[in-house]
This record gives C-alpha cells, sequence and structure tokens, in this order.
C-alpha cells in the first residue's frame, strides 16, 4: 500500500464526512423553509438523521466480503440519493399531505447511508493503520470536513448555487470519490468496470440535474425576492411565488406582492366587513378575483351567508389554495368549505354569461398595471357588475392605494359612478401595502354604517371605520376620466403614479 | 377553393386571341422574373419551416370568366321580379334595404360558398380573423341610414344629448396603435419619435390644413369632401383636386418632410392599395378630410372593429335575408329577352348544372371587370381599362407569444415606418378575456409597387415559400425572433382587393357612364362605382340601387 492510496482514503472520510454533513443541512434548511419552524424541523432533522447513521453503523457489520466494491456502490447511492433529495422534495410539496413522510423517509435512507460509510472505509483502512492511528486519522478528517461544511454551507453553496444546485454539487462530490476509488482500487475489486460505469453515467446524471436546476427552482429569481422562495409556478395567466421567513408567508404574483401573512387581516377585514356587516340578510355572495380564499374567510364568518361563488381565473390559484397545508390554516381551509363554489373562469367572460343575483360582491383583482387586467376597471365591466347586484346589495372593489396612486383610486370611484352607481370610498392602513384604497358601490344611496361589528374582528371596528371613511387632503378626491375599454386611462394614471414610487 | 395560378387551367389557350395571348405570356413572364427577383434576393429557406397554406377568392369561377370556359347550356328557368348578383356589402345592402321597404320577391347570387365580398373573415382556435376590410369609423352623423343600421344591428346603444352612444365592445379597445420609427415603438401611428422640428411642423401645418378641409363647403353649400362620395359638393374648386395626383398636391402645399409624406403614402396604401403618386389629389383629401362623426362616448374618427373584421357586419346586413340568398351560384351571362327582361344564366359551382333567371331587373353588384365579363350585347359606354383595382396579400399569422420590443406594447394597429407593409392588426383587440400569449396578427400586404397587372399575375405565380421570404424579413425586424413563435401562417390573395382613385376617375366621365342604369331595369351597386372602397361606399351604393328598383313599383324612395 503506497502514500498515495493512504492519502486517497483520508481525503475520501474528509469528503465523506462534509458530504455527510451538507446532506444533514439541506434537509434541515429545506423543511424549515417549506414547513416553517426552524426550530423544530432543525432538531428534527438532525435527530433522525442522526439516529440513522447508527443504524448505517449498526448494518455495517453485516457486510462481510468486497468491502471496498460495497464502499464504492454505496458512495454512488449516497451520491444519487443526495442528490436529488432537495429536488424531490420540492416538487412533491405542492402534495402536502404526504410531505413530511417524504420528507423524514429521505432524511433516513441518507442518513443510513452516511452511516454506512465510516465504519466501512475504517474497515477498508483497518490493515493499513494501528488501531490507535485509524481511529485518530479517521476521526480528526471527519470532524474537520464537517467543520468545513458548516462554513461553506452557509457562507458560499447557499448564497452562490441554491439549495437544488448544492445537493447536485453535493452528490457529484460523492460520485467522484467512488470513481476515484474504484479506479485506484481497479486491481483489488471485482466488477470494476460495471461500478466504474455506474459511476460515470451517475456522475453525468447528476451533472444533468445540476445544470437543469433551473428548471426546478429559478435560483436568478430567488434573488429578486428578500424572502425564500418556498414555491414557484408558471400557469398560463401568472407566475406564482409564495415566501417564507420565519413564520411570515408572501404571496406574488408576476412579481407584486398579493399579501403577507402577519397583516393580510388589515386587507381582508377592510374589504369585506364594512359590506357584508351591513347586509344581515345577505346570503348570496360573489368574490371574483381573490383566488386565496382569504376574502372568502371573512365571508364564511357570518351564518347567515348560503352561498359563495369565487370566480377565479387561474386554476393553478385557487389549487394551491386548497390544497397546501400552510396555506389551508391561513385561509381556514375556505375553499373546502361546502358553501363556497370555485368556478375557473375569466370575470369578464362569465359576468356576460351569468344572470344570477348576489346580495353582496367582492371585485378583488390585481392592481390595474396593464392593459389586460384593466379591462375589469373599466365602466363596461362594472355595468355587467351592476346587473348582478340584487337589490339593495353592495359590491366592493379594491381600488389601489389613494396615498401613492389618487388618480388611479378616484378613477375607480369616478368610473363606478359614470355606470349609475352610488360609492363609498375608504381606506386604511397595511403595512405590507401603505395606505390602501376600497370603494363599496350600491344602486340607491342606502348604505348605513354598521353599529357593532363581529368581536372576532381584529381591525375593523365602529371606531375604526369612521377614520377609514375620512379622507384627509393628502388623498382627496381629485377629478378623472372614466376608464374604458376605448381609452384604458387607469392602466395610464396608475403606470404614471406608481413608476415615481417602485 | 386555392388560388391557384390561372395558367394552369386547361381552358387557358381555348378562346384566346393572339395578341391577348402574347400580352398574357409577357404578363406572366414578368411575374416569374418577380417572383425569381425575390427569390434571389431572400435565398435563404428558413421559412421552410413554418406550416401555412395560400388561399383566395374562388379560382375556379374566376377561369370559367375570363377564359369563357364552356359550361353545359341551361335546362331549367325560373322568374323572379328582382336579381341581385353578388353577396358583397352593396349586394348585401341592397337585399336587406329592399327587404326592409316590403319587397320580397328577389334573390342574392353569390359565387362563392359564403357572402360578405372582400370583408370576408376566418376563425382558428386562437380568434377569428379578418381576410379583408376590417373596420369602419364611428359615423357622420347625419348619414342616418347609415346611423340607422347601425344601431339597428347593436353598434349604437342609444343616444345621449342627441350624439350616437356606441357599444363599447366594438369601439376599438385602447391601445390603439404604435409605430416602429428610428428604433422604438412609439404610440400612435403619425410620426413624432427622433422627428426634427421641422418636421413635426410640417406634420402639424398638415393636419391644420386637414382640419379646415373638414370644415369647407362649396357654392352650393354641400362638404367639399363627403360620405358617400356623391353627397360631396360639385364645386369645381374642389372637384378641379381630382385631376392631379396627391403627389403633385402635396408638392403644391409645399409639405416635403420626408416622414409626412411617409405617413401620407401609408395612409394611402392602407385605404386604396396604392401610394400618392397613384391616386388623385380628391381621394387623398377625401380619406382625412370626410369624417366627421361625432359620438356620445368616443373620440371622432373612432374606429370601430372586431376580431373577424368587417365579416362581423355581413353577418348582421345578411341576417334577416335567409332564403333569399343563394351561395355557390354564379352569374355566368346577363342578356335581354325579347320582353325586355333580363336574363341571367346561372352556374351551380357543386352541382356543375346551369340554368336561367328571367328577372324583371337586377341589381348587378358585381365589380365592373367581372360585369365586362357577364354582358354579352349590352352597351354601357363604358371603358373598363380606366378602372384600376390594387391588389392585395394577406396573412394570418397564428404565434404563441410576441417578443417584446422597445417602446410602446402591442396595439390594435402595429406598423412599423418605411416597410412595404401595412403592419398587422391584432386581431383579438376587442376580446375581454385575460388569455394567454397565443394570438393572431393579421398582416396586410398592398402590392403596389409595380402596374397592378403585373403585381397581380407575379402575386398569383409566388409559392408560399417566397410570400415568406416577402413578409419574413420585415416582421423579423418588427419582432426580432417571431420566426420561432409562429404557429401557422394563412395566406390570402386578392388579386383585384379594391378599386383605387387614379387621377380624375372619382369626378371624371367614366364613373358617371358605370353609374348608369340601362333600360331602366338594371341598376349597379359597386363601391367601384364610387371610387374608394370603404364600407358606408358599399352600403350606400347598395341602398341607391334598391331604390331605384322600389321607384319601379312605385314606392317612393327613402333618403
Amino acid at each position: 500500500m503506497n502514500k498515495k492510496l493512504h492519502a486517497l482514503l483520508l481525503i475520501s472520510v474528509f469528503v465523506v464526512a462534509t458530504c455527510g454533513l451538507i446532506y444533514e443541512l439541506i434537509a434541515g434548511t429545506l423543511a424549515s423553509y417549506l414547513l416553517g419552524d426552524s426550530v423544530t424541523q432543525f432538531s428534527t432533522i438532525i435527530g433522525v438523521y442522526l439516529f440513522s447513521m447508527g443504524i448505517g453503523s449498526w448494518v455495517s457489520k453485516y457486510f462481510e466480503k468486497n468491502i471496498i466494491s460495497w464502499f464504492i456502490q454505496l458512495e454512488i447511492l449516497v451520491g444519487l440519493v443526495g442528490g436529488t433529495s432537495s429536488t424531490i422534495l420540492f416538487l412533491v410539496f405542492e402534495s402536502v399531505a404526504s410531505f413530511r413522510i417524504i420528507l423524514y423517509s429521505l432524511v433516513g435512507i441518507t442518513g443510513i447511508l452516511v452511516g454506512l460509510e465510516i465504519p466501512l472505509l475504517m474497515r477498508i483502512l483497518k490493515d493499513r493503520y494501528e488501531f490507535k492511528d485509524l481511529v485518530s486519522k479517521v476521526f480528526t478528517f471527519d470532524y474537520i470536513g464537517a467543520l468545513l461544511a458548516s462554513l461553506v454551507f452557509p457562507l458560499l453553496l447557499i448564497p452562490y448555487l441554491g439549495l437544488v444546485k448544492t445537493s447536485y454539487l453535493v452528490g457529484i462530490l460523492n460520485v467522484g470519490v467512488a470513481l476515484i476509488v474504484c479506479v485506484s482500487f481497479k486491481k483489488e475489486i471485482k466488477a470494476a468496470v460495471y461500478l466504474q460505469t455506474s459511476a460515470v453515467i451517475s456522475v453525468l446524471a447528476l451533472t444533468v440535474g445540476f445544470v437543469y436546476a433551473g428548471v426546478i427552482t429559478n435560483f436568478s429569481e430567488s434573488l429578486t425576492y428578500a424572502d425564500t422562495i418556498i414555491y414557484s409556478k408558471s400557469t398560463p395567466y401568472q407566475r406564482i411565488i409564495l415566501t417564507k421567513k420565519g413564520k411570515v408567508l408572501r404571496l406574488f404574483l408576476n412579481g407584486n406582492l398579493q399579501f403577507s401573512s402577519d397583516d393580510e387581516y388589515r386587507y381582508h377585514e377592510a374589504l369585506v366587513h364594512p359590506g357584508l356587516q351591513a347586509l344581515p340578510n345577505a346570503h348570496n355572495v360573489l368574490v371574483m378575483g381573490g383566488g386565496d380564499g382569504l376574502a372568502v374567510r371573512e365571508i364564511l364568518k357570518y351564518p347567515n351567508i348560503q352561498s359563495v361563488t369565487l370566480v377565479d381565473l387561474d386554476k393553478g390559484m385557487t389549487g394551491l389554495f386548497k390544497s397546501n397545508r400552510m396555506l389551508l390554516n391561513l385561509n381556514k381551509s375556505s375553499l373546502l368549505s361546502p358553501k363556497v363554489k370555485v368556478i375557473n373562469a375569466d370575470a369578464f367572460t362569465w359576468l356576460r354569461q351569468d344572470k344570477k343575483k348576489f346580495d353582496f360582491m367582492v371585485i378583488d383583482f390585481p392592481d390595474p398595471s396593464n392593459y389586460s387586467v384593466g379591462k375589469l376597471y373599466t365602466n363596461s365591466f362594472y355595468k355587467l357588475a351592476k346587473g348582478v347586484l340584487a337589490p339593495g346589495g353592495i359590491m366592493v372593489i379594491q381600488a389601489t392605494s389613494p396615498y401613492v396612486a389618487p388618480k388611479s383610486f378616484w378613477t375607480v370611484d369616478t368610473t363606478l359612478r359614470s355606470v349609475g352607481l352610488h360609492t363609498i370610498p375608504y381606506h386604511n392602513y397595511v403595512p405590507s401595502f401603505g395606505e390602501w384604497g376600497y370603494i363599496m358601490a350600491t344602486e340607491n344611496p342606502v348604505y348605513k354604517k354598521p353599529a357593532v361589528f363581529l368581536p372576532v374582528m381584529r381591525f375593523v371596528t365602529k371606531e375604526s371605520l369612521n377614520l377609514m371613511f375620512y379622507f384627509p387632503k393628502d388623498m382627496a378626491k381629485v377629478k378623472t376620466e372614466v376608464n374604458k375599454l376605448n381609452n384604458q386611462v387607469l392602466v395610464k394614471y396608475f403606470e404614471d403614479e406608481w413608476s415615481s414610487v417602485l | 377553393m386555392n388560388g391557384r395560378p390561372f395558367y394552369k387551367s386547361p381552358g387557358f389557350v381555348k378562346g384566346l386571341s393572339r395578341r391577348s395571348f402574347l400580352l398574357k405570356a409577357g404578363l406572366v413572364t414578368t411575374g416569374i422574373f418577380l417572383g425569381g427577383c425575390i427569390r434571389k434576393l431572400n435565398p435563404k429557406t428558413a421559412y421552410k419551416n413554418i406550416k401555412g397554406s395560400i388561399k383566395g377568392p374562388n379560382a375556379k369561377a374566376g377561369h370559367i370568366l375570363r377564359d369563357k370556359l364552356p359550361l353545359p347550356a341551361p335546362n331549367a328557368t325560373r322568374t323572379i321580379k328582382t336579381l341581385i348578383i353578388g353577396s358583397g356589402i352593396s349586394g348585401l345592402s341592397a337585399a336587406r334595404w329592399l327587404k326592409k321597404q316590403g319587397h320580397h320577391d328577389f334573390e342574392l347570387l353569390e359565387l362563392e360558398d359564403h357572402v360578405g365580398g372582400n370583408s370576408y373573415s376566418g376563425k382558428n382556435s386562437v380568434s377569428a380573423y379578418p381576410l379583408g376590410a376590417h373596420y369602419i369609423t364611428i359615423a357622420n352623423n347625419e348619414d342616418t341610414l347609415l346611423t340607422g343600421f347601425l344601431q339597428e344591428c347593436g353598434v349604437i346603444t342609444g343616444y345621449e344629448n342627441s350624439l350616437p352612444v356606441y357599444n363599447e365592445y366594438y369601439l376599438c379597445f385602447d391601445p390603439e396603435e404604435r409605430l416602429l420609427i428610428n428604433g422604438q415603438w412609439q404610440e400612435g401611428i403619425v410620426p413624432d419619435f427622433g422627428l426634427s422640428a421641422d418636421d413635426k411642423a410640417q406634420v402639424k401645418k398638415f393636419f391644420a390644413l386637414i382640419d379646415e378641409l373638414k370644415k369647407v363647403k362649396g357654392v352650393d353649400n354641400k362638404f367639399a369632401f363627403d360620405i358617400p362620395i356623391d353627397n360631396s359638393s360639385t364645386d369645381d374648386k374642389y372637384r378641379a383636386l381630382d385631376l392631379i395626383t396627391f403627389k403633385e398636391y402635396l408638392h403644391q402645399q409645399k409639405l416635403t418632410s420626408v416622414y409626412l409624406l411617409w405617413y401620407l403614402n401609408y395612409c394611402c396604401k392602407d385605404d386604396y392599395g396604392q401610394k400618392i403618386d397613384k391616386v388623385s389629389a380628391w381621394a387623398g383629401i377625401h380619406y382625412f378630410a370626410s369624417r366627421r362623426g361625432k359620438a356620445a362616448n368616443a373620440e371622432s374618427n373612432a374606429v370601430l372593429t372586431w376580431p373577424e373584421g368587417n365579416g362581423w357586419l355581413t353577418q348582421k346586413l345578411a341576417a334577416e335575408l335567409g332564403e333569399h340568398v343563394r351561395k355557390g351560384n354564379m352569374c355566368y351571362s346577363i342578356n335581354y329577352n325579347q320582353k325586355g327582361q333580363v336574363v341571367a344564366a346561372i352556374y351551380d359551382i357543386a352541382k356543375g348544372i346551369t340554368s336561367n333567371i328571367i328577372a324583371d331587373n337586377v341589381i348587378v353588384a358585381t365589380p365592373q371587370f367581372v360585369n365586362q365579363r357577364l354582358f354579352k350585347d349590352i352597351q354601357r359606354g363604358v371603358d373598363y381599362s380606366k378602372l384600376n383595382y390594387s391588389p392585395w396579400f394577406i396573412a394570418n399569422i397564428t404565434v404563441n407569444r410576441l417578443p417584446q420590443a422597445k417602446g410602446a406594447g402591442l396595439c390594435w394597429d402595429n406598423v412599423a415606418y418605411d416597410t412595404p407593409s401595412v403592419g398587422y392588426v391584432n386581431a383579438g383587440q376587442q376580446t375581454v378575456k385575460i388569455t394567454d400569449e397565443k394570438r393572431v396578427l393579421t398582416w396586410y400586404l398592398p402590392l403596389c409597387d409595380h402596374e397592378p397587372r403585373v403585381a397581380r399575375l407575379a402575386a398569383y405565380t409566388r409559392t408560399y415559400e417566397q410570400w415568406m421570404g416577402i413578409m419574413m424579413p420585415e416582421l423579423e425586424y418588427m419582432h426580432p425572433g417571431i420566426t420561432d413563435a409562429i404557429e401557422d401562417v394563412e395566406c390570402w390573395v386578392w388579386g383585384h382587393g379594391m378599386i383605387y382613385p387614379a387621377v380624375n376617375y372619382i369626378w371624371g366621365a367614366n364613373r358617371k357612364a358605370a353609374q348608369k342604369p340601362v333600360n331602366n331595369n338594371m341598376f349597379f351597386a359597386h363601391t367601384d362605382l364610387s371610387g374608394i372602397s370603404i364600407f358606408e361606399e358599399a352600403f350606400h351604393q347598395g341602398i341607391r340601387a334598391a331604390n331605384q328598383v322600389l321607384t319601379i313599383y312605385g314606392k317612393q324612395p327613402q333618403t
């Protein structure tokens, strides 16, 4: 046994140790990204991982012959399982019911495989060193590897490569060890060609994964978001991004923030309750947009509501908010309620066909930042909306910020009035958005401020309502044109007003 | 029916005089030569992969007429009061008017399997799209026949302060127009971005001039420029403008800015299929100065459009016609019998049989280049060779995305400065739906770089790949990378797309002669009798001819 081989085996210990720890860190980070509560996630992941390593060490005694050959196969397997683990976890995250099972199974398998590595390596090296030297050398390199891993992972790998690419890279290193050992010990092992070929194929497969990792999670995109992206999907209509930091979830559609879980209640309470509380006999509610089910959650707080029809264009949105555990916690599974009917359709087209009347309507579309969405803020659209509003009913429209974009806000008001509706504009402060505006519209001037609100409310009360209805001078009404399909003035105002802020 | 080149027809040599054979042979050679030139300029076959086809109006029927192919002798005869030949806008308008006035004994013949003439349209899984005329502007308020029709079909929904309220689903959705100029897409088509102060001043001067001409009236107290054209003033001061080209007129007015001249060339190409050196000054001005429509809810000159273009209007005109319309039936000759009745020989294209229709009177709503083939013994004093028709090429391009460019985003009308085409329209502009990236773009190319006859023959001989060789470089210039986004191209060739108002046509003797009824029972209706091919003219041509018929029956024509 020459010196070169000694060095090689010790370097293997070092690489194997580094990789082993990185897998553990990846699993812990992923779990805290996707499931939240990092303390619990990290402790349970570390626990399961170490325990599985223990199982691996115990199992190692059953490997008797061809230890080097076994070691090589093991390295290839660790590389493949570890390398693809974060990809698998990201892909199955959407179907959350089985997510934890898959997570802990993967952690367990990786742990067992990693646990096998050091005992097998020690047995390969046992004839080449004295026992005291062996223990000293192996554990020294093991712990140095651990230190390296714990520094490289947060400082280099995650910031520059992201989770998915890091996994593939580490997987490639593992299989690389297998390949080098295989070439170096060619004479001592059987079926060297077979092992070498498998190693080469595995390296290639992992390299392909590394190159195409961007398809799974767009890493360059993640740089544009302050928080960690835990879900991203492109539907035919928009790009949905969900981020998480601590316990706070944020939803972005085409890069625009839709809600932040820590203050969305301010927005949704303000959107729903000033109107719906004033309609004690309301039975049928229509929500257009709002595929996150958060407005529906507020609506379902009223026992008098018999049916809620939610019209949202994007099946990708409503599907996500019907299935993801975290999001179901947030919207109180509102979209799964038997009272709620979800229709995935284009609101404009749908409204042109439907004839049923609604007592209360929530029109909660994305901001009018382009001509497609701008159509949903036109007089033509509001005429249709008026057509399905039951006598005495109220509709409420999210109408962007009256502070940042007063012209845009008051254009919505002017447009609603142009089709013969009476309007009640109001606003409140939502920390994530800033000062935000809403407009209620009714066919007759019948609106009366509710005297009491549901006690569960955290923001809307009789007192706060008075403030919401008052417009200080810096948000006072301005004269604007009517937004029409053939002038789309709102999109132009909106672009002007927000471009000076963003 | 494919737009097969006619020379492949077996009847080509038959019935041709030697002289016309030589002329045709020369034209075909020129056409092939031109095709070859274009091929040489674009040696790439990069467009081979773009899936598509070439279509056009029923070529077989055209051959029968042009080459006088022998048809079986008529074996049946039926008698009706009024026959209308041709279901373009003027034929449909005539039929609608007869029906509205209680005259029910008429038939409307159409050789194609659909009505609408050059307002035809198509449809695929992405959108309906125009194959010809694709918009109108809001009506002049005093044109009550037109506003009446528009109200009847829901384009005008009511009146506010005595101004019409237009249906907002049909008023062109914003954003309406953009122009690729000096490396950027600007809003609007009138050149502005990157123009010098002098150029901008000239553009301003031209529009100031137009504003004057819009209001101006002749000694007879009629507008100098009106729609329909025949309502315009007879004052020679303005009619004299028909004797010079638009180009000469602009020169006289010292309007020389290349940007302004490009814009006016673009407008003439867009409306007449020819450039300012071919159309009369009167017609060139008419394009701008005749539209004074006001609406309660739209700007004057506002555009009304539909995914299927004016195909939508043809459906409305034809809505009540039902059994009166006979499609797939072409009239191939018209004569008088001894009683002075009109005898029209009809060929049923699908069945391959012929028959005669004997009518007390007839409205010939076909273009005059067709009429000269229908009439054998009827003399009208019309010099048919003086009527000029612009050939057009139209491509409906289905794309799965539109590569982004600098400046304004996709509009209804999208034009690139200084290119042969007049740009493309977004067929799906009037959809309210939030859609994915798939779109149909309708690209219009007037074939005006050569004499119409030469350009027409070249167009008939061109292959699909050659058309792509003409179209794709321009599209790539507008949207680099668009080639990969194209899913399908449907090409359509209109050999005789529209009449163009050559010098001295609109107020010359020839047009007057062509409008004249024959024997007080043969009347004519077509935009080539107006000299400009717009919906409004065709609409009034039809009503005018229908009123001539109604007069025979003692009905007071409504105006």
